[in-house]
Parts: C-alpha cells; structure tokens; sequence
C-alpha cells in the first residue's frame, strides 16, 4: 500500500492540524462537484477514495485505540445517473455513462424534430461537453432549461458551465486581473504617495 | 503553437524562475544541437512549458549546470539537465509545428509575406523531414490537425467548437503519449484538449481585428454577442477551467510550483492581456 503521508502531500511529522489542512485541501480539490458531468469524473472519484483512505489511515495510526473518527461520506458521487424518470431516451443516457458518445449522438440525431424534448437538448449537451465542445453544450443546456425550468437535472449542468465560464471556479480566483485595464492604482500606491507626502512635510518643518 | 502558455513572473518564487529559465535554455541548445543554428529562432514558450511538463512527468531533471550562451556569448546561463528525451521531443514539435505553420502561411497572407516564406521554407522542409522521422507519433497529429483544420474552414460560418477542435485534439494526442495506461492517458488527454483549445481560441481572439481588416477566417468572426470581449472570455476560462480540472488529477512533484503559477496565474492574466488588450510590461520581456 502506498504511503498515506504521500498521499496527503505531508511529512510523516507533521501536526494534526497540517493533516487536517491538507486532507480539506485535497477534498476539496477532488471534490465530485467539481467533476459534475465531466468526462473524467470517475478518476476524481478514485482520486477522492484514495485521499479518504489515507486520512483515515493516519488517524488510525496517530490514535491508536481511541476510535477513530471517520471521515464521513463525501456527499453523492456526482456521477452520472442513468435511469431517471423519462425512460425516452435511456439508451443514450447508457451511451454516455459509458462515455460512448458517438453512439449517443447517433440516436439524438435520429429523432425527429417534433420529439426533441428538452431532455433531448439536456442529453445533446451533455454529449457535447463530454467531447470537450463546452460552447455548444452550454447553448444546449440552456435550451433545456428555458423549456423545461423545474427540472434540477438541467438546472445543475447548466450552473456547472456558467460557473466554468465565470471564474468561480476550482482554485481559480481573479486576483491577478486588472478587469478591463485602465490606471493601476492599488492600496500600496496610495500610501506610498501618502508617505512620500509626508516625507516632504517633515522637510518643511 | 503561439506563445500564449506564460509563467507570471511576479508570482514565481526566484529559484523557480531560474528553473524554468534553465529549462527554456536547455530546449534552446537542443534545438541548435539537433536541427541548425537558425532554429533556435523558433524557440517558444508553448514548447518549453511541453518540454517541462514532459520532463516533469517522467521525473527525469537531474539538476543543473552553468554554461554560455550560444547567442549571447556574454551571457552565462543555466541548463536544465534532462535523463531522457523530453528535450529531443520538444525539439521536433517546434520544427514540425513552424514548419506548417510555414505552409499554412503560404497560402492565406499577403505578396511579401509569401516571398519571405518561400525563401526560408527548404530549409525548414529539411529539418521538418529529420523531426518526422524520428518522431512520427507527433509528426501524426500535426498533421492530421492542419488537414482537419483546411476541412473545418471551408465552411466559413463554423463555430467555435468546431473551430478549435483540431488543435484541441492534436494536443491532447500528443500528451496522451506519456501515459502508462488508460486512465493516465484519458486525464493527458482531456488536459492537453482543453489547453489546446484555449490556445486556438486566444490566438483567434488576438486576431481578430485583423482578420475583420483582411477577411479572413475567424471564428469570432460568427458569433453574434452583446459584448464579444465578454463572450471571449467565458469561452476561454471555461476552456481554462476544464483544463484545470484534469490539471489536478495529475500527480507533479518536478515544477509544480511553476505549473501551478501558469494555471492559476500565467495563462488568466495572459488572456486578460489579450482579450482586453492590455499593454504588457514586465511580464512581457521576462526571459
């Protein structure tokens, strides 16, 4: 078995703090809302199993005999559901748990124009997002979502494209940009003006 | 590949700095070392991060060593040493790539434009067939991207999607090489496809004015939004944002404070620059 100190990225030393730190850290790297339709949401999932297991393997070996509390269940896997209440389209829906997205598609295409549902245009996005096409699965899902706006389902892949198309997202933060350019004029450059005024009244003095 | 994979300067610590700097000199002496002196001209950005991941990946830096610069001769340098053949592969993608980007060239820019080309092409058809041969599994997705690209721009009303997924899938084949079984191979992939993405779509975006000058194809060009700045932007973070997400199913030890610097850092503040046209200062003349 690996090393469950490696795992976590920490040394076999360090304190129940650090572990704790880099075992959220991890979590919620790998979280599965973060992989929510993606096409490598199973290896997140292994991913997040892994980190899991090594945290409570040091735990384990840190308390030995005082029980161990477990880290608890990560929420739902975020995989992808087959099944679902509308059995119209359940091939495509095996299709694309499979990740056969050509075989997917073929069916979509095949459906007449009157059937296309808005979980047509749901299963057509997420066929497209899968192949990597986000700009086009992000029209579909909103397509379904303006035709069928209860549903949770399309609801949720389409906040997950809107999150990835604005920044919230992951790690990222939009700290490093300047927005839409113009004069830079941070904090530090006020008071360094400040102090450089002050500097000069201290002259006058 | 057109430069646009940056580190922020500003936010690298100054050891990593001097790796990544090594590791852009030790692609820059291979590429003289292996094809001539006038291709280290075509020493990029786009293949040193390559050069880097690759080296990363197999773990296969053994440390550094002084030496000169060829082009500079007072300058002192810094090389990355490397135990296996990322440089080599580094290398030939450069050669392989500018060489059709010479071609591409050929055929859609202006009368002196052509003349220059024609005039230098030979040499690179000499070099590009020695890249080939040695290296045919990336000699392959080229390639197939540029004959999949000419196909996806005849029709002059395609998509973004459509657009970018030539490039998207050259690079994702490309680093789906290095993995040693499937599930490395499918995180290298949907990685490299969606960096090969943005890299499409920021270099249209850059383009853009002047495509709309000569009537050229961009896929901009199609879309019909309020604020195009603002669309181009959600369509390369989302791009970024994927990436990022395969990104972290990768194991790094090698660089990663460099990697993590371009993903979070380097490659969101370049396409900030771009789409917003920001004038670049320090970053700009870093190396």
């Amino acid at each position: 078995m690996t090393n469950p100190y490696e795992v976590l990225g920490v040394s076999p030393d360090a304190s129940d703090e650090e572990i704790k730190k880099a075992y959220r850290d991890l979590a919620k790297k790998y979280h599965p809302d973060n992989y929510a339709d993606s096409p490598l949401a199973d290896l997140a999932e292994q991913k997040m199993k892994e980190v899991n297991e090594a945290y409570d393997e040091i735990n384990r070996m840190r308390q030995k005999g005082k029980g161990t509390g477990s880290t608890g269940g990560t929420g739902s896997a975020g995989s992808y559901s087959a099944g679902g209440t509308n059995t119209q389209f359940y091939s495509v829906r095996i299709y694309i748990q499979r990740n056969m997205i050509q075989e997917a598609e073929k069916v979509l295409d095949s459906t007449p124009e009157g059937n296309r549902t808005a979980e047509w245009h749901y299963l057509k996005g997420m066929c497209a997002f899968r192949k990597g096409w986000s700009d086009q699965a992000t029209q579909y899902f909103t397509t379904a979502v303006n035709m069928d706006p209860n549903n949770q389902e399309y609801r949720a892949a389409l906040n997950n494209v809107t999150n990835q198309r604005s920044y919230n997202y992951g790690g990222y933060s939009t700290g490093t940009t300047t927005g839409t350019g113009g004069g830079d004029c941070s904090c530090c450059d006020v008071c360094t003006a400040l102090m450089c005024a002050d500097c000069l009244c201290s002259c006058c003095r | 590949m057109f430069g646009y994979l940056r580190v922020q300067k500003s936010e690298l610590l100054v050891r990593e700095f001097e790796a990544y700097k090594s590791v852009y000199c030790g692609l820059c002496r291979q590429l003289g070392k292996d094809y001539s002196f006038l291709t280290r001209l075509i020493l990029s950005y786009d293949c040193t991060f390559y050069a880097m991941l690759l080296m990363s990946l197999s773990r296969s830096c053994g440390g550094f060593y002084k030496g000169r610069c060829k082009c500079n001769p007072f300058k002192k340098c810094s090389f990355a040493r490397c135990g296996d053949d990322a440089y080599g592969k580094a290398a030939a993608l450069s050669v392989i790539s500018a060489y059709y980007k010479l071609e591409d060239d050929l055929t859609d820019s202006g009368f002196f434009k052509r003349f220059a080309v024609r005039l230098i092409k030979p040499f690179f058809g000499r070099w590009h067939k020695k890249a080939a041969k040695n290296y045919p599994e990336l000699e392959a997705p080229v390639s197939k991207m540029m004959e999949m690209q000419r196909e996806v721009e005849r029709d002059k009303s395609a998509g973004i999607d459509p657009s970018a997924h030539p490039t998207a899938v050259m690079l994702g084949t490309v680093l789906a090489l290095e993995g040693v079984d499937d599930a490395q191979r499918r995180i290298y992939y949907e990685f490299g496809y969606h960096i090969g993405r943005w890299i499409y779509l920021i270099d249209a975006a850059d383009d853009l004015e002047k495509d709309i000058k000569k009537d050229c194809f961009n896929p901009f060009r199609n879309v019909s939004a309020g604020d195009i700045r603002e669309y181009q932007t959600s369509v390369l973070n989302q791009s970024l944002a994927r990436a990022y997400d395969a990104y972290n199913l990768i194991t790094l030890i090698d660089f990663k404070g460099i990697f993590d610097n371009m993903m979070l850092y380097g490659f969101p503040t370049k396409q900030n620059t771009v789409v917003y046209r920001i004038e670049e200062e320090e970053n700009d003349k870093s190396i």
